[in-house]
């Protein structure tokens, strides 16, 4: 696969979406206007956040399923370590991402060190931190955190909202490592021939240690800027955003046997998949309508990557 | 299918061949199977110990019938994961077919096309998937991860989370008894007992192991993958159907949602009960052992007051490390 | 002793892939009871021979005949049915299941219900292995417990349980131990003896003169002589397969020989690496030759840190070293061009300028980002100086031949500037015009001062390119000659002379 057909996925996406776009601002009047979407950037920086850490870890041929795990745990200690261990709430807020980090962490040393296949490791774990954060939660919830903090889910920057900002900069920055550092090109080599990486001397532990570790890092912002959105913390938090986000990379164009993907293309998957949910509740299908949609689109991208792909090489 | 006269474990004849040893040999083709064997009996002792009403009818019953739908289930994803495969989606299968069923119920159809249309629901819902997985080579945990999320927002999306009730008492067969005993412990062992003759008995059965063990062998060796892939998803469907019985008819009431990560326990009673998470062995007696075990454990962990809060927790770490001691086992074999 | 009568015969049969002719309007026949050698270099088109007769391909042009009627074998069903069985180089069992249920998977002896008769399938599995003199071998094991020597067998048994008339034995003795050898040609003459057929793959010229009745050339896809075996000798089937005499093939290039770079002295690790010593000077090619699983590898990896030594000492450049991992061993200045290039040296749907850069990749990198400009400048140099024909350094390097994609794994890296180059089985798999041009590459290094440890399954290149020769078997160096003392009688003979009996 040449960056020829790259290119070719992510406009063939952006034509997709504009389209979309087009079609559902013709079907509601309320759909093309400002406020709705600065409003659905709002909402999809949780799974956008994890969706470009994903991108990375499908790139290399491997799978995070506990991310939605390590959001709830991170939700919840955020509420636990602020309310009722009395740190205050930067610290905690700190202390969980730091918690759900190494959570990502433990993921990353279960796949390098003991060679679970990702999948069973992390699906493993999906269970192991989902029963912690209920654990830890006792069914309570957390509410009631000072006015300051709900400006990172709730508030605004020049006139954008906070963490749309944070999702723009960290997709810059990914998108950037990925394509034009020694680390994205380790990532894509890995993905492509294990082996081959391992004999050019190219540290692949090391990297794919570090990129569960990413993966669960990004989770855990998530959890902490979903918190912030909703006002309250839920031990079932996050649950099922995994599939969320494994659809708009793989729907990006990032090949599920890995060595294929971009930022680039994760993004425009995430805004089309929006758009649709977006448009569909705007048509009145309610939110379950749209979990089944994202099912959909996930095996209908594969299928159409798997028909190309097999076209494509040999 | 006729398997008259051949009990399980498979006694091998007392001849010459025999080589001395029959417990090594034993434990060698189903020492996992002996490992959670031994478990659920040192874990019925020792919290019988505790809390003596452990072991009281009513408990038993709880623990065998409440949890038979999930070793059911487990027996179809035993052989799919003994070809190498995986199916995230069961759990949402179990809960769409159960709503199914209790709709049809409630709507006035026969009984038995209430407890079996969804079966073959359940099959060719299945097909479809392994179709996916076997011609178009997409992995099978993204077919059954988009499957997932089809299945539970449909579920959702038409039910509207409301409950059925009003079930026809004769639906609920779960709560009968067959012989004196409740009819989802006697379809669980009598289901084990022939999926397990099946599998060690029939060519279709032993070339499922083939599949997983070496795929490229299989080919040389004239076994056509692909269509065993289908097949051994559509007998994950059918034995989800099953299983579906056992769940709806359980209570008076169908609720919309299933237990929270069903399929995950599904899929851990498999991979605990043996079956090895890359493919090629393993049997579904420890399938059913295995969940017999969670069930166990769950019951267990009320009975020496562990908060329910934190059951989640213990069995995922219980699951962590499972999987991390099969990992290590086999690579101290190979 | 063979009947005249072919049992099977292919005549004029051709297959090509995506337009590449490998079989070219190829025949031969086997005879019941006769052992048929089957010689060629690497990708003259044996293995495409072989695995149409075994059904894998179904090929382009051209008839099977079986037992005197016309066939397709379009699946390894009908082949098994036509009652040919083929024993693979890469056994094709079942790790997970017992011997007795390989030997019969797929036609299992059953019951009057129907029902596989398990005991029917262990007894007659021990028949089979007693028939082999297997004896040893307990039925109710599980395969990945066993040697490859061990699973040879069960394959043998498996292709006896289902009567095959015509047995195909890729390369048997490729990864066996001398004991090992001699028991399989024991088993060979024996299934000679019960009429059965045999199509004998392997390199190994002095198994082919004890064991086969007839042997077959093949070169570049092409039939190029069937004999019988009293009419030639090991010269002429040599020049046979490679098409010409061997001494101008290797064009070995005067370099002067300066320190030495490398010392290396009691070095182990695990089985296949044990108690290794020897030295390389600058601008010296060292050659080893073995035996597959002598620890010609292993001791290559030990070497390059992939599988760090437990105990030993290397000295480089005077300076003592321990190598723990890849990485190092590259900023030593040790280069490894693998042996399976697939697999290990390439990233195939990678662009050859990705590839070229991918063992230097920090130090083209400023910063966080890579020098883009001067990786696309480097690869450019190095495409130009090996002679890699492709398109441009953006296409995917698994677009390329065999010879070009090897020639990108040299390019990758001579970029690490190496002081000591290990290359494991250079030009297997390279076509004969690519081959002399990685010779002359390899020259053109020692004059520049680079040491080269050259590992070679292919005897007379070991002999034409090698100053020195070190021969390995078991793990251990079972001998050291100069290029004068390294006759192929003399190598061939330290090769199999294994001390250790398995």
């Amino acid at each position: 696969m040449t960056l020829r057909s790259f290119i070719r996925h992510e406009t063939f996406l952006a034509i997709l979406l504009v389209l979309a776009l087009f079609v559902l601002s013709w079907q509601s009047d309320r759909f093309f206007t400002v406020a709705n979407l600065l409003n659905q950037g709002r909402l999809m920086t949780e799974t956008g956040l994890i969706a470009i850490a994903m991108t990375f870890v499908i790139a290399t041929g491997g799978i995070d399923l506990s991310v939605g795990s390590i959001l709830g745990l991170t939700a919840i200690l955020t509420g636990v370590f602020w309310k009722n261990l009395g740190v205050p709430l930067p610290a905690a807020a700190v202390a969980a991402i730091a918690v759900g980090t190494f959570a990502g962490y433990v993921n990353g040393l279960i796949i390098t060190r003991f060679r679970v296949p990702a999948l069973i490791a992390t699906l493993a774990t999906l269970a192991l931190y989902r029963g912690l954060a209920e654990g830890v939660s006792q069914a309570r919830s957390v509410r009631g955190y000072p006015d300051w903090f709900y400006v990172l889910g709730q508030g605004e920057v020049l006139g954008v909202p906070t963490q749309l900002w944070i999702l723009l900069i960290a997709a810059v920055v990914a998108a950037v490592i990925l394509a034009y550092t020694r680390w994205g090109r380790t990532t894509y080599a890995i993905g492509s021939n294990e082996v081959a990486a391992r004999f050019s001397g190219l540290s692949v532990e090391g990297t794919k240690l570090a990129l569960y570790t990413m993966s669960g890092f990004a989770a855990a912002v998530a959890a902490v800027i979903f918190v912030s959105r909703v006002s309250t913390t839920r031990s079932d938090m996050g649950s099922g955003i995994e599939l969320d986000a494994i659809t708009a990379v793989v729907l990006g164009g990032t090949s599920i046997f890995g060595g294929r993907g971009t930022v680039l293309g994760t993004v425009l998957g995430l805004c089309l998949i929006q758009a649709l949910k977006n448009g569909l509740s705007l048509a009145g299908v309610k939110g379950d309508g749209t979990i089944m949609l994202i099912g959909i689109v996930l095996i209908l991208a594969v299928l159409a990557s798997a028909i190309f792909e097999r076209s494509g090489t040999r | 299918m006729a398997m008259s006269g051949v009990d399980l474990p498979p006694v091998r004849p007392q001849t010459s061949l025999q080589r001395p040893g029959f417990l090594r040999r034993l434990m060698a083709d189903y020492g996992q199977e002996l490992i959670v064997l031994l478990a659920i009996v040192v874990l019925f002792v020792a919290v019988t110990a505790v809390n003596p009403r452990f072991i009281s009818a009513n408990n038993l019953t709880s623990i065998f019938s409440g949890n038979a739908y999930i070793a059911v289930a487990a027996i179809g994803m035993a052989m799919v994961i003994i070809t190498g495969n995986i199916d995230v989606s069961i759990g949402a299968l179990i809960g769409v077919l159960a709503t199914i069923s209790g709709t049809l119920a409630v709507a006035g159809y026969p009984i038995w096309v209430a407890w079996f249309f969804p079966v073959l629901v359940g099959m060719a819902i299945n097909g479809l998937i392994g179709i996916l997985v076997a011609y178009f080579r997409i992995p099978s945990i993204v077919v059954t991860l988009g499957a997932l999320s089809i299945l539970r927002g449909g579920l959702i999306s038409v039910t509207g989370g409301t409950w059925i009730s009003d079930l026809p008492p004769a639906f609920l067969i779960a709560q009968q008894k067959w012989l004196g005993l409740p009819v989802p412990l006697v379809a669980m062992i009598v289901l084990t007992v022939l999926a397990a003759l099946w599998m060690r008995y029939s060519a279709f059965g032993r070339s499922l192991y083939a599949v997983g063990g070496n795929p490229e062998a299989a080919v040389a060796t004239g076994i056509p993958i692909e269509r065993r892939i289908v097949a051994v998803f559509i007998l994950n469907g059918f034995f989800a159907g099953l299983a579906t019985i056992l769940f709806a008819t359980q209570l008076q009431v169908i609720q919309s949602t299933v237990p929270p990560n069903l399929e995950l326990t599904i899929i851990m009673a498999a991979v605990i009960g043996g079956v090895s998470i890359l493919g090629g062995s393993g049997t579904v007696i420890g399938s059913t052992l295995a969940a017999i075990l969670f069930a166990t454990i769950g019951s267990a962990l009320i009975f020496v007051n562990v908060s329910a809060y934190w059951l989640r927790a213990v069995i995922g770490l219980l699951i962590l490390a499972t999987v991390l001691a099969d990992m290590l086992r086999r690579r101290r074999t190979v | 002793m063979s009947a005249d009568t072919p049992f099977v015969t292919l005549s004029g049969v051709s297959k090509a892939f995506a337009g590449v002719k490998v079989l070219k309007d190829v025949s031969f026949d086997v005879r019941a009871g006769e052992v048929h050698a089957l010689l060629g270099e690497n990708g003259a088109g044996k293995s495409t021979l072989i695995k149409i007769l075994s059904g894998l391909y179904t090929p382009d042009g051209g008839t099977i005949t079986v037992d005197g009627r016309q066939m397709k074998l379009t699946s390894p069903r009908d082949a098994t049915a036509a009652g040919i069985a083929t024993v693979y180089q890469e056994l094709l069992l079942f790790p997970e299941l017992s011997v007795a249920e390989n030997i019969f998977l797929g036609h299992y002896p059953r019951t009057s219900s129907g029902a596989i008769d398990w005991s029917a399938v262990r007894s007659r599995a021990r028949d089979l292995l007693d028939q082999l003199d297997t004896r040893e071998l307990d039925v109710d094991t599980k395969v990945l417990t066993l040697s490859v020597a061990q699973r040879q067998r069960v394959e043998i048994a498996k292709a006896l349980s289902r009567d095959a008339k015509i047995l195909i034995m890729d390369e048997p003795t490729a990864s066996l131990v001398e004991a090992d050898v001699q028991r399989l040609m024991g088993i060979v003459r024996q299934l000679r003896e019960r009429g059965v057929g045999i199509v004998y793959v392997s390199h190994r010229l002095p198994e082919i003169f004890a064991l086969a009745d007839r042997v077959t050339v093949l070169r570049d896809g092409a039939h190029v002589a069937t004999r019988d075996i009293g009419e030639v000798d090991e010269r002429q089937l040599v020049s046979l397969m490679v098409g010409r005499p061997i001494d101008s093939l290797f064009p070995k290039v005067e370099a002067a020989i300066g320190d030495t770079v490398l010392q290396v002295d009691g070095l182990n690790r695990g089985r296949q690496v044990r108690d290794i010593s020897f030295s390389l000077r600058k601008g010296e090619i060292l050659g080893i030759a073995g035996l597959v699983g002598s620890g010609r590898t292993e001791l290559a990896l030990t070497l390059f840190g992939m599988t760090p030594a437990t105990s030993g000492t290397v000295v480089l450049d005077g300076k003592p070293v321990a190598i723990r991992s890849p990485r190092q061993a590259r900023d030593l200045g040790i280069a490894y061009v693998p042996e399976d290039r697939g697999l290990q040296g390439l990233v195939k749907p990678m662009a050859i300028r990705k590839n070229i850069s991918m063992a230097t990749i920090d130090r083209l990198s400023s910063g966080i980002f890579i020098r883009a400009a001067q990786e696309a400048r480097r690869a450019t140099e190095a495409v130009k100086r090996l002679g890699v024909r492709c398109r441009s350094i953006g296409q995917p390097v698994g677009e390329l031949s065999g010879g070009n994609q090897q020639k990108v794994v040299i390019a990758k890296w001579l970029e690490t500037s190496p002081k000591v180059l290990i290359l494991d089985e250079p030009t297997r798999g390279v076509d004969v015009g690519a081959k002399a041009e990685i010779h002359t590459i390899m020259g053109e290094l020692v004059r520049q001062g680079v040491a080269i440890l050259m590992i070679s399954s292919e005897l007379p290149e070991v002999l034409g390119m090698s100053d020195r020769v070190l021969v390995m078997a078991g793990g251990r160096i079972m001998e050291e000659l100069s290029r004068e003392e390294a006759t192929p009688e003399r190598v061939g003979a330290a090769m199999t002379a294994h001390k250790e009996a398995a």
